[in-house]
């Protein structure tokens, strides 16, 4: 029962902490999952981030190499360099003030052309 | 209270004192007049001996808190991992010179342990450098 205590706390601090996860969120509202964008001009990202108790700022991926480190989440704008004609992968992780992905992410898919 | 972030920031504090524990135990070291007692340099160079192993144990902690809660490593690229390598390869050096001091500087002329400062200083204050570049970049 004294083991039992201390492992019952530790599990419910975890258990909160992966609850408070939850209420951080990403979304991208352009380009759309699937669009086609220009393969001669940079490609215009609008997102919104909640970055929730354990989330600090957030990563952006192009087909998985970080392109950029945003700090602003509200309402915000981000120019990713144009992109070789393809399908490609945009993601935003949020991450914490280590630069760690705290599991919340939101990723889409474009084809440049 | 999250334990997670109360593990950063206690981690954080032996950071921050081992950071200023090797710059100012350098800075003192290398502005003492030298016929001062050796065993003034003697304790500086140990706690700055001790600033450098903190700063590397808090280091890895860091790594191992994000490791322990995300399954993962931050996630740092490009400026930020010569930021880092830099800050190791300072604590590797510094954490070298402090020990040879403590075991040789008997041996060691006044210049020379002059010179042995002076790198400690250099070390700290490029590794506090780096440290901003590390917490900016990714």
């Amino acid at each position: 029962m004294t083991v039992f205590k201390p492992l019952l706390l530790i599990c419910s601090l975890g258990l909160s902490g992966a609850v408070l996860a939850e209420d951080a969120s990403v979304t991208i509202s352009s380009p759309a999952d699937g669009a086609k964008v220009s393969a001669s001009a940079p490609t215009t990202v609008t997102y919104e981030v909640v970055p929730g108790p354990k989330g600090d700022h957030v990563h952006l991926y192009v087909d998985n190499g970080e392109a950029k480190v945003l700090r602003q989440l509200k309402g915000t704008t981000t120019t990713v360099d144009a992109l070789k004609a393809g399908p490609h992968s945009i993601c935003i992780k949020v991450v914490d003030k280590s630069h760690t992905p705290i599991g919340v992410e939101k990723c889409i898919k474009v084809t440049a052309g | 209270m999250d334990l997670q972030d109360l593990g950063y920031a206690l981690t954080q504090v032996v950071h921050n004192l081992g950071a200023v524990s090797v710059t100012g135990g350098a800075a003192a070291g290398r502005g003492l007049k030298f016929a001062e007692p050796q065993a003034a340099q003697r304790a500086l160079a140990a706690l700055v001996l001790g600033g450098w192993v903190a700063q590397a144990a808090s280091g890895v902690c860091f790594g191992a808190i994000s490791y322990l809660g995300y399954g993962r490593f931050p996630d740092i690229h490009g400026i930020a991992i010569g930021a880092l390598v830099l800050k190791m390869a300072c604590a590797a050096a510094g954490i070298s010179v402090a020990a040879l001091y403590l075991a040789r500087e008997a041996r060691w002329s006044g210049p020379g342990r002059q010179r042995a400062w002076t790198a400690q200083l250099a070390l700290a204050l490029t590794a506090l450098a780096a440290a901003a570049f590390l917490r900016w970049f990714s």
